[in-house]
């Protein structure tokens, strides 16, 4: 039992008291243990058998033992938070805190909802709190890629308890920096800090020219300047831009990188980082399907949704190649914001969709008609 | 012998027009109706009940 001592948790349920332990319990990208600790305690006395992994990876399993299980389901959120500390209290049935939006209260739910659901035999199910999701590269995620191979798989991320999450855009940051030995500034020559803008404005061109006939945030390239300096030490001009793509489906992080390279010229550096390859499914996918009808079984209309940001759905879901939607209570606006709240109606409700859904999935892929787990019936698919 | 194929028909709520399922749908499954082309969310399985797909919403964040 969790030896918290906070007046407001005294009537609580098991899933509220995980949900604060876990908020209150700091987990800054690369500093997991603690946060990753309280996850498999809790996860053991719910009766799965746990683990942390060697990227820290805090993992739950369930239903059938690895080598008998025939069919598996991943349920994969995340430990880790972005930095900023925010008091932790519960106020009015609110309960605020870093990562109470993004991503603990989706892993908290995941974790409570996967342990009531029904499993048929031969049905195994992971709930995985991965490291690093915030951090470029995904090391958490990563990690897990090359553990499992699973059949169906939900990602823990905030879409609203009555929202199901289709799709992702990717990623690149790109940072191009100027050099030049310092010179007068009436002289004729181009400063360091001219480059890098000359760099941003032909970048900026062709964003605009790319998007001329696409329109909606997920279909569009999107192009922000996220950080920029221009000093000087009276030798030295040094000036860097660092842009930020968001990349709709279709369009390579790698294709992208080398426009904007080419767009440089012989005075600057450009490196690229932190390239995702955008995901997105169907609404004819399996768990999408399930996470809609559990919407819709305790009688809401589902929202479904796609994401301009990108989660660990980037990095798991084109290696998986398997049915994947993200789900979980919470208004993704708050995510790293000062803000950062989730009310525990919601998350009980998204307790319940996450049973519900679960349960039948789990029937499904255990029923002979899913030896290939395709999408049933007719129909075009949306996208 | 060739295999024989059960269809399941249900009316689009916008045409009226029927759409054949070869294989039972998914409770939650997204259809198009091949006649008004509007998206159709089978929202119950048995018997088969259509109604008009919530539109998918564009949202930033994680």
């Amino acid at each position: 039992m969790s030896d918290l001592h906070v007046p407001e948790l005294n009537d609580a349920s098991a899933g509220v008291r995980l949900l604060y332990e876990l908020v209150a319990t700091p987990s800054v990208s690369g500093d997991e243990r603690a946060c990753a600790e309280v996850f498999v305690r809790h996860a053991r006395e719910l009766g799965y058998e746990t683990e942390i992994d060697e990227a820290t990876n805090a993992v739950a399993h369930r239903g059938a033992p690895a080598h008998r299980a025939e069919r598996h389901i991943v349920l994969l959120g995340h430990v880790d938070t972005v930095p900023g500390e925010i008091p932790v209290r519960i106020a009015d049935g609110v309960l605020h805190g870093r990562g109470s939006v993004d991503a603990k209260g989706p892993l908290a739910a995941m974790l409570i909802g996967a342990s009531r659901a029904e499993l048929p035999d031969g049905v195994r199910v992971t709930v995985a709190g991965a490291a690093g999701e915030e951090t470029a590269g995904s090391p958490g995620a990563r990690h897990l890629v090359g553990r499992f191979r699973p059949d169906a798989c939900i990602i823990g991320e905030p879409s609203g308890w009555d929202g199901v999450t289709l799709g992702y855009k990717g990623r690149l940051v790109a940072r191009a920096t100027a050099r030049r030995a310092h010179g007068h500034s009436a002289g004729p020559e181009r400063s360091a800090g001219d480059e890098v803008v000359g760099w941003w404005e032909r970048v900026s061109e062709y964003v605009r020219a790319f998007n001329e006939k696409r329109s909606g945030a997920f279909e569009v390239l999107q192009a922000t300047i996220q950080d920029m300096q221009c000093a000087c030490d009276g030798l030295e001009q040094v000036a860097w831009i660092e842009g930020g793509f968001r990349l709709p489906v279709g369009v390579s992080p790698e294709g992208v990188a080398s426009t904007v390279r080419a767009l440089g010229s012989n005075q600057l550096q450009v490196d690229c980082s932190g390239a995702e390859v955008a995901h997105c499914t169907t609404r004819e996918d399996p768990v999408v399907c399930a996470l809609t009808g559990a919407i819709r079984s305790v009688g809401a209309r589902p929202r479904p949704k796609l994401k301009t940001g990108t989660a660990d759905f980037n990095v798991v879901g084109p290696a998986w190649g398997c049915p994947i939607a993200a789900y979980g209570p919470g208004d993704s606006s708050l995510d790293h914001t000062p803000n950062e709240r989730l009310s525990l109606d919601e998350f009980a409700r998204s307790v319940d969709v996450m049973r519900r859904c679960v349960t039948d999935l789990a029937e499904s892929l255990a029923a002979p008609a899913s030896a290939t787990f395709d999408a049933a019936g007719a129909g075009s698919r949306l996208r | 012998m060739p295999e024989q194929i059960t269809t399941v028909q249900a009316a689009c709520p916008e045409c009226d027009a029927l759409i054949a399922f070869e294989r039972p749908p998914l409770n939650g499954q997204v259809v198009r109706c091949t006649d008004c082309s509007v998206e159709l969310e089978v929202t119950s399985i048995n018997p088969i009940r259509l109604e008009v797909a919530p539109e998918v919403e564009e949202d930033w964040g994680e």
